[in-house]
């Protein structure tokens, strides 16, 4: 017998015990879709997740250039905010994007507080002689401090920040290169701080300064990828302006020219007409994929939008020549994702569906709750279908087998999928029409 | 007789507008929207002068360029493309001359003159 697990699975039960969890949940920041900040501070709160085990504060330094600079700082303030803290992190089935929106919000309330504190304390990264909290990254040593008060390697007015007398600095390395540092106490319950939290802080100080590593590197490529995207995309936008521009030009110099026949005239009007729409179009693509950032997903009733990009003027055009199918199972969930590029997804796959299907055809609309937590939302067509080498480009910018196509429309999709943590699935044969599966996470209706 | 100039332009509104514009200057253009089109109709007629775009679904431009320096050294060659930068790509020195489109037709109309001329 065969059991087939998704990774959902490496969620654990609440009953696990405590420190899995807490690892379980710092190595998600791995591949979960949130920025690297988002994704610390679910380190930072996994780490002050309560009594037992983890610590009630814990501050982060990262290392910027030469210098290690304080970042944030999370905990309770008093005793009151700490069981609040600690009573939602144990909800039964608390899960990553929970934790983060929790975050959130509490950055919000408190006006993150705590972190303004530390942001102006700024250390030297490579010094030998530097003080303590700098000290743990300079020899890339677990510094566990008691009696600091009577310590002179300890920085005053780190101390002053802090003041607890004893605290644990871990550096954040990976590969022997030091991106960071936590410093954790238990300020609120005085609880020592013993071997067996030490052992654990240090590991989910190695994942953390891994994935601080990893993001670093992801930037970079997505850096590369994009300067050598440019130079295509230079070269393909200049042949799609220039094209409409020469046409409008060429044929409004013969407008000017006298004695050209009444039928010609109109001709030249339409054309020039058609051309601007086609630059207008081009425009329009081009915005929508150089959106330099796009919106947080945010939890969503899909409802409104799904209408409204099915009753847009341009789906309305098409339908009466197409058998439109429209089937949402009852009761739509709400959906993580940013709710206009929602609907500017449909809308991309609804466009590309009756592009490739003859008047006749059948477009459908599917949603769907899968078992395994994913809801589908899949868009098929009875048309021409794509080749199995074009399907290893669809998602390249720029590739289009279409006349006057961008070849944008499904890198835009993929882009919103990825900021979503969701994912796109093609199915086609050539002839047989095409199915386009978006997966997203979801969360039953409020 | 008027000389035979062969349009090779995969633009519909572009193909028609230089078709239109170069009859006008007493040439008889025969218009073809790809590569291939263009090989059949240099095997069946002959023609004076080619003009030809270099991003064409299908064969592009310099594909079509290496074929016919395979078959006909004697056909001068204009080169007539939205995109500067492949005047950097040394088959494009192959062809007599290179022209960046635009929406004056006179550096088109000029460059045909003087190699006709010749
Ligand atoms: N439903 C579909 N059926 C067949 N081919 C498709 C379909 N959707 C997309 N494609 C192929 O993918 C290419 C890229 O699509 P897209 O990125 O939306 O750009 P564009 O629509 O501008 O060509 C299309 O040109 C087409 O060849
Ligand atoms: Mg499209």
């Amino acid at each position: 017998m065969i059991e087939k697990f998704d990774f959902k699975s490496s969620e654990l039960e609440r009953d696990a015990p405590k420190e899995m969890m807490l690892l379980s949940i710092i190595s998600q920041s791995f591949f979960q879709p949130f920025s690297l900040e988002d994704n610390l501070l679910v380190t930072l709160t996994a780490l002050t997740s309560g009594s037992g085990v983890g610590f009630n504060r814990a501050m982060l330094f990262l290392r910027e250039g030469d210098r290690l600079k304080g970042e944030m700082w999370l905990g309770p303030g008093s005793a009151q905010e700490a069981g609040d803290i600690w009573e939602v992190l144990s909800t039964p089935g608390i899960g990553y994007i929970e934790i983060v929106e929790h975050n959130r919000a509490l950055v919000r309330k408190n006006e993150d507080t705590l972190s303004r504190r530390i942001r102006d304390l700024v250390y030297a990264a490579g010094e030998g002689n530097a003080l303590i909290p700098a000290l743990a990254s300079c020899r890339k040593e677990i510094l566990l401090v008691k009696g600091a008060r009577e310590e002179p390697l300890v920085d005053r007015r780190f101390l002053d920040i802090i003041q607890v007398d004893e605290f644990l600095c871990i550096p954040l390395l990976a590969r022997d290169e030091v991106l960071g540092e936590i410093v954790l106490d238990n300020a609120i319950t005085r609880t020592p701080i013993g071997p067996g939290d030490i052992k654990l802080a240090s590991l989910c100080g190695l994942i953390a300064g891994n994935y601080i590593y990893s993001a670093g590197l992801h930037r970079k490529l997505l850096d590369m990828e994009k300067t050598a995207a440019m130079g295509e995309m230079a070269m393909f936008v200049t042949h799609q302006i220039r094209n409409p521009i020469v046409a409008i030009g060429g044929f409004a110099d013969q407008l000017l020219q006298p004695g050209l026949p009444e039928d010609k005239r109109e001709r030249n009007i339409r054309i020039i007409r058609e051309e601007i729409h086609r630059l207008e179009h081009i425009i329009f693509q081009m915005g929508h994929f150089l959106k330099v950032s796009l919106k947080e997903p945010v939890y969503f009733d899909p409802a409104p939008v799904i209408s409204s990009v099915l009753d847009s003027p341009e789906v309305q055009a098409k339908k009466p020549a197409y058998e439109m199918r429209v089937e949402l199972e009852d009761g739509l969930p709400r959906l993580f994702c940013d709710p206009t590029s929602f609907g500017e997804v449909l809308r991309n796959l609804l466009d590309n569906a009756f592009d490739a299907t003859p008047p006749g055809g059948r477009v459908s609309v599917r949603g769907y709750r899968k078992t395994n937590g994913w809801y589908v939302l899949s868009v098929r067509d009875t048309g021409k279908g794509i080749t199995n080498p074009d399907k290893d480009r669809l998602f390249k910018p720029f590739f289009t087998t279409k006349e006057k196509g961008m070849g944008l429309g499904l890198p835009f999709i993929k882009r919103v999928m990825d900021t979503c943590g969701g994912q796109v699935e093609v199915r086609s044969r050539v002839g047989g029409g095409a199915l386009f599966k978006l997966y997203f996470q979801y969360r039953e209706g409020e | 007789m008027n000389k035979r100039i062969l349009l090779v332009e995969d633009e519909k509104p572009l193909c028609l507008l230089y078709e239109e514009e170069l009859s006008k200057e007493g040439y008889d253009v025969t218009a073809v929207t790809d590569a291939d089109a263009a090989l059949e109709a240099l095997d069946k007629d002959p023609f004076d002068l080619i003009v030809t775009d270099i991003r064409m679904p299908g064969k592009d431009g310099i594909e079509l360029i290496t074929h016919i320096m395979g078959r006909r050294r004697d056909i001068p060659i204009i080169i007539n493309t939205a995109y500067q930068s492949y005047k950097e790509d040394f088959m494009t020195w192959a062809a007599d001359a290179y022209v960046v489109k635009s929406s004056s037709l006179d550096e088109l109309k000029a460059k045909i003159r003087q190699l006709l001329d010749r």
